[in-house]
């Protein structure tokens, strides 16, 4: 009973765990960009969800997608203004760039915001389904809140989904990850197209940051352990493809939660990491060993 | 190293003859260096820090200055941003000691640094005093500068296991969750060694890493070990993430203690009715009730003051920033001097009464004189539960 | 190499300046001009991988780690002197560099720099977690310089330092020189062709990665002893791994000097910053590293006359040196 408790709760972890890179994967496949910015993006996203619901009332599901609204024109901005700029350099120029910008984001949310940390806590709390309320010998049980944002993420990354295959933008996206001159060729204006992806990058960070507010603490300074497990998720499921990301955050949940119980807590992140670099090694193109682009 | 000297030289020369010449050098400030971490990982606590400091400086120099012999000499703070990077925070000690050529300082925040930079208070001969360090590792090197006003861990799991002994004749079995770092690890063990010394049974004890993420796995496995006292040791975030995934898998005990968390409003704000019978122990709290002889008069007096100030009760951590300040003004009044020499002698003898509480130092420098009070949140609010003398509220059992 | 007259009495005026200064200096300066030094020397190692090779490199931060921890441990455990000490730090990340570079070099691009990224993540909770040998979260207390007082102590750092920073340029030169040097650029302008030439591409690549560890490894393993006190968050800090890239665009990346001025300029860069806003300071870094990245290797040109100089410097000692020390290379 104990391994499927902890299976549970490593599927739950990676729901939400896809959800946090979603968006980087978006933006690392297509853009050819290592965002550094990505994990503050979600903390942005958390912050106006910890507003609208402690200022307006507004639930944090329910205000998901405006978050993801606002980090969608933010997003398109930075692109404009300063990515398109430095998109054609090597990774190392735009992987410091974004880093630049992040420190100068997370320095911006410290002042603004202060850095106590702060949770939406939701009046009533949802509650879990103990499913030995029923069934007496099954002790297991569900936090209700985790797989509420869990399945709204899943939404999110359907229409994602939906929005690149069944689209005229979303073609376009599709043509400049695989073929970027061919893209260009074919009378696609990648300027536009790495902005609109680098928004829905950001937009994806918005609403993750928003579903995610209840359950993590919120503070200018999360956004690097969200960036971390984006790294090893996008590696674990293959860079840009929006399935990968959900294969890549259900394995390292699961792979986490049970690396906590074999090998003891202080080493699941040791364990994750090296994980990455094994794959980075040998499987280079996810454990899925494919090149997806949706 | 010739020219170093003969330009030491003619300062000194300078100096006393700036002093011979009047009072100009006494109107002077007092200035006393502090590096915080204004931003980074420890900016929650630094900010707080600095509302201590602030709040002390103002009210001295509200009332004159420090009493130095006859004449009154006002404080002057520098502060500095250490980024929440110990080696930053050594740095910065050796620039206010070299460069800014403070008088005395206040340490950085947290038991790693204040020992990474008492190393440098001790170098350079500067009393350094400490608003935050209880580990004890801190202080047996034996440096003779460095003064901290918090007590050593132990007196806050003594406390704290004698009331569950006492009020929770039921508890058997213990589960400890420490942050692998140096101050809640220290605490963790504490608590453990608390418990076994009392016959109760430790039947979990894990650590966990720095951003750690996710802790479903190790409550997952202290719900199946059946603990009736939880422990968890951590920063304040680490605890809101570990309190609201305890009631995700059900986890209920008779008692939980985290630390140093809900002491801070910050934790009942974010963990909301979740907070409600977490017991937790602290240096100082609004609820003690100590009379004074510094600035502020009392405990009481010196809440009234911070939240006219602040619009916000004082925590801990904000009254010990305060504190470190009330005990140098003491230290260098009975001093009648800012000799750095007599100052610490004033110090190693101790007897301070202070609002923090009655401040002695052992051989060691580290605070001795007075009870953490145990407090558990009830109805949302704060209550002291230990010492019987100022507690506004007895043990309520059950958390779920 | 040619240089200006101009360069000449800049480089005589600075060895003037690094004589001078133990003997002005308060001790304070002279632990600036220290941080100086270690930038220098983090600065030209990265810029052995990183603009030699042009691999996107951010490995250095798990070599000064490395070296850190390694004389950290060996200094708590043993009497031996201090140079020893240093010099088993930077061994143990050298030795760290051979056995994961053949393995990470054969990665390229993307892949190349988040496996040298996250090589630091891994080191720094190994150590966290490593409780007997590294004190983990507790981190090490290293034992003082016996007796000698502050002002030789900080004045001794201050020479280690420096010896550091000119063994890694010294040896950024040697490589630069050498048949290793131009198989390197070979491999930058591109790799596939340098296959073609004849060059050992992975042997090239592990040698200047080991290079990189040893020069990082020594300033970390000098650095843990002159502050005293290391934790794995501080040791292993990531941008430890970033500043020197961003120092070695500022100066010129892939030349000699570029890095050591580079360093210099960010050093002063960031004191400036840092006394002056309380803070967002790191905001205004963020700012800085963006202006140089967006207006600089672009050559927009829009950012003064001064800065495009000192760029069009260090291309000019970049492509003379291509052209006067190797056959020509296969145009990427």
């Amino acid at each position: 009973m104990l391994y499927v408790q902890i299976l549970i709760n490593g599927i739950l972890l990676g729901g939400l765990y896809a959800c946090i890179a979603v968006g980087f994967s978006l933006v690392w496949g297509v853009l050819n960009v290592i965002n550094i910015l990505h994990g503050s993006f979600i903390v942005l996203g958390a912050y106006l969800a910890f507003f609208a619901y402690t200022g307006l009332g507004i639930h944090p599901y329910l205000f998901a997608p405006f978050a993801a609204l606002v980090l969608f024109m933010l997003g398109y901005a930075v692109q404009l203004t300063v990515i398109n700029r430095v998109i054609e350099a090597p990774v190392l120029v735009t992987l410091t760039t974004t880093f630049g910008l992040a420190l100068l984001l997370d320095n911006l949310m410290l002042v603004v915001f202060a850095a106590n940390f702060r949770k939406v806590s939701l009046k009533p709390p949802l509650g879990v389904i103990d499913l030995s309320d029923t069934f007496p010998s099954i002790d297991l049980i569900v936090p209700v809140d985790r797989l509420a944002s869990m399945l709204f993420a899943l939404v999110f990354v359907a229409l994602l989904y939906w929005l690149l295959r069944h689209t005229v933008v979303g073609r376009a996206i599709v043509a400049v990850r695989m073929d970027r001159y061919a893209a260009t060729l074919m009378g696609v204006d990648t300027t536009k197209v790495f902005a609109v992806t680098f928004a829905l990058g950001a937009a994806l960070a918005g609403a993750a940051g928003a579903l995610l507010s209840p359950i993590f603490p919120i503070s200018p300074l999360a956004g690097t352990t969200y960036l971390g497990k984006a790294f090893v998720i996008c590696v674990l499921g293959g860079l840009g493809s929006v399935s990968g990301a959900l294969v890549g955050g259900l394995v390292l949940g699961v792979l986490e939660s049970f690396g906590a119980l074999f090998f003891g807590p202080e080493h699941s992140l040791t364990l994750s990491f090296t994980v990455l670099i094994l794959l980075l090694i040998f499987r280079p193109n996810g454990i899925m060993g494919k090149r997806g682009f949706v | 190293m010739n020219l170093g000297n003969v330009r030491r030289g003619v300062l000194a020369a300078l100096m006393a003859s700036a002093v011979v010449a009047g009072a100009s050098a006494a109107e002077l400030p007092i200035r006393i260096g502090a590096p915080l971490p204004l931003t980074g990982a420890l900016s929650p606590e630094g900010v707080k820090l600095q509302q201590g400091y602030e709040l002390w400086k103002d009210t001295v120099n509200a009332a004159g200055g420090i009493a130095v012999g006859s004449v009154k000499r006002l404080v002057e703070i520098v502060y500095y941003d250490y980024q929440s990077m110990t080696p930053k925070a050594v740095q910065l000690a050796e620039k206010l000691a070299t460069d800014d050529k403070v008088d005395f300082m206040f340490g950085p925040f947290g038991s790693g640094a204040s020992k990474a930079a008492s190393t440098v208070a001790e170098r350079y001969a500067i009393p350094m005093l400490a608003p935050t360090a209880s580990s004890v590792e801190v202080y047996d090197q034996g440096y003779k500068n460095l003064f901290g006003t918090f007590t050593a861990n132990d007196t806050l799991s003594e406390p704290m296991a004698d009331i569950i002994k006492a009020k929770a004749p039921n508890v058997k079995r213990v589960a400890i969750l420490a942050r692998n770092d140096l101050y809640p690890l220290a605490l963790g063990q504490e608590f453990e060694k608390s418990s076994k010394k009392r016959g109760l049974e430790v039947v979990y004890f894990e650590k966990y890493a720095i951003n750690t993420l996710d802790h479903a796995s190790a409550l997952t496995e202290i719900k199946a070990a059946k603990p009736d006292w939880i422990i968890a040791t951590g920063y304040i975030n680490d605890l809101i993430l570990i309190r609201k995934q305890m009631a995700d898998l059900g986890i209920k005990a008779q008692a939980v203690t985290m630390i140093n968390a809900p002491a801070y409003q910050e934790f009942i704000d974010a963990t909301g009715t979740l907070a409600e019978n977490v017991t937790t122990a602290t240096w100082w709290h609004p609820a003690v009730r100590y009379e004074s002889k510094d600035v502020f008069g009392s405990s009481v007096k010196y809440s009234e003051m911070f939240q006219k100030k602040f619009n916000a009760l004082p925590d801990f951590t904000n009254a010990t920033g305060s504190s470190v300040g009330v005990v140098l003004q003491m230290a260098i009044e009975r001093a009648g001097s800012v000799d750095r020499d007599k100052v610490r002698e004033t110090l190693v003898k101790g007897g301070f009464d202070t609002f923090f509480g009655p401040l002695t130092f052992n051989g060691v420098g580290q605070a001795i004189s007075y009870v953490p009070p145990v407090i558990q949140i009830q109805g949302g609010k704060t209550v002291v539960i230990y010492p019987e003398v100022i507690k506004g509220g007895d043990l309520q059992l059950g958390v779920r | 190499m040619k240089r200006s007259p101009i360069a000449i009495v800049g480089l005589g005026v600075l060895v003037l300046v690094v004589i001078i200064l133990p003997f002005t200096a308060t001790n304070y300066l002279l632990r600036l001009t220290t941080i100086a030094f270690m930038y220098i020397a983090l600065a030209s190692s990265w810029n052995i991988v990183g603009g030699f090779i042009g691999y996107p490199s951010f490995a250095t931060a798990a070599f000064f780690g490395i070296g850190a921890y390694a004389s950290g441990i060996l200094r708590g455990a043993s009497s031996l002197p201090l140079p020893a000490t240093w010099l088993f730090g930077a061994a143990a990340a050298t030795l760290f560099s051979l056995l994961v570079g053949p393995a990470i070099l054969r990665l390229r691009g993307h892949y190349f720099a988040v496996a040298s990224l996250v090589l630091a993540a891994v080191l720094r909770e190994i150590t966290n977690a490593a409780t007997t040998l590294t004190g983990g979260g507790m981190g090490l207390n290293l034992p003082a310089v016996g007796a000698i007082n502050v002002d030789v102590q900080t004045r001794l750092y201050y020479v280690s330092m420096l010896v550091a920073a000119a063994l890694t340029i010294g040896l950024a030169t040697l490589i630069w020189r050498s048949r290793l040097g131009w198989a390197m650029r070979c491999i930058e302008q591109n790799e596939d062709a340098a296959i073609v030439l004849g060059v050992n591409t992975l042997a090239t690549k592990i040698l200047g990665f080991a290079a990189s560890a040893a020069t990082a490894g020594l300033v970390g393993a000098i650095y843990a002893t002159w502050i005293g006190y290391i934790d794995p968050t501080d040791a292993f800090d990531d941008l430890l791994s970033v500043k020197p890239i961003i120092m070695a665009f500022i100066g010129g990346v892939g030349t000699i000097f570029g890095p050591v001025a580079g360093a210099i300029i960010f050093l002063v860069l960031e004191e400036f910053v840092w006394r002056n806003v309380l803070n967002f300071h790191a905001g205004i870094l963020g700012i800085i590293i963006v202006a140089l990245l967006v207006f600089m290797p672009g050559g927009i040109g829009s950012i003064g006359r001064g800065i495009e100089k000192l760029r069009a410097y260090g291309r000019a000692g970049r492509t003379s040196d291509i052209s006067g020390a190797a056959p020509p290379v296969v145009p990427s």
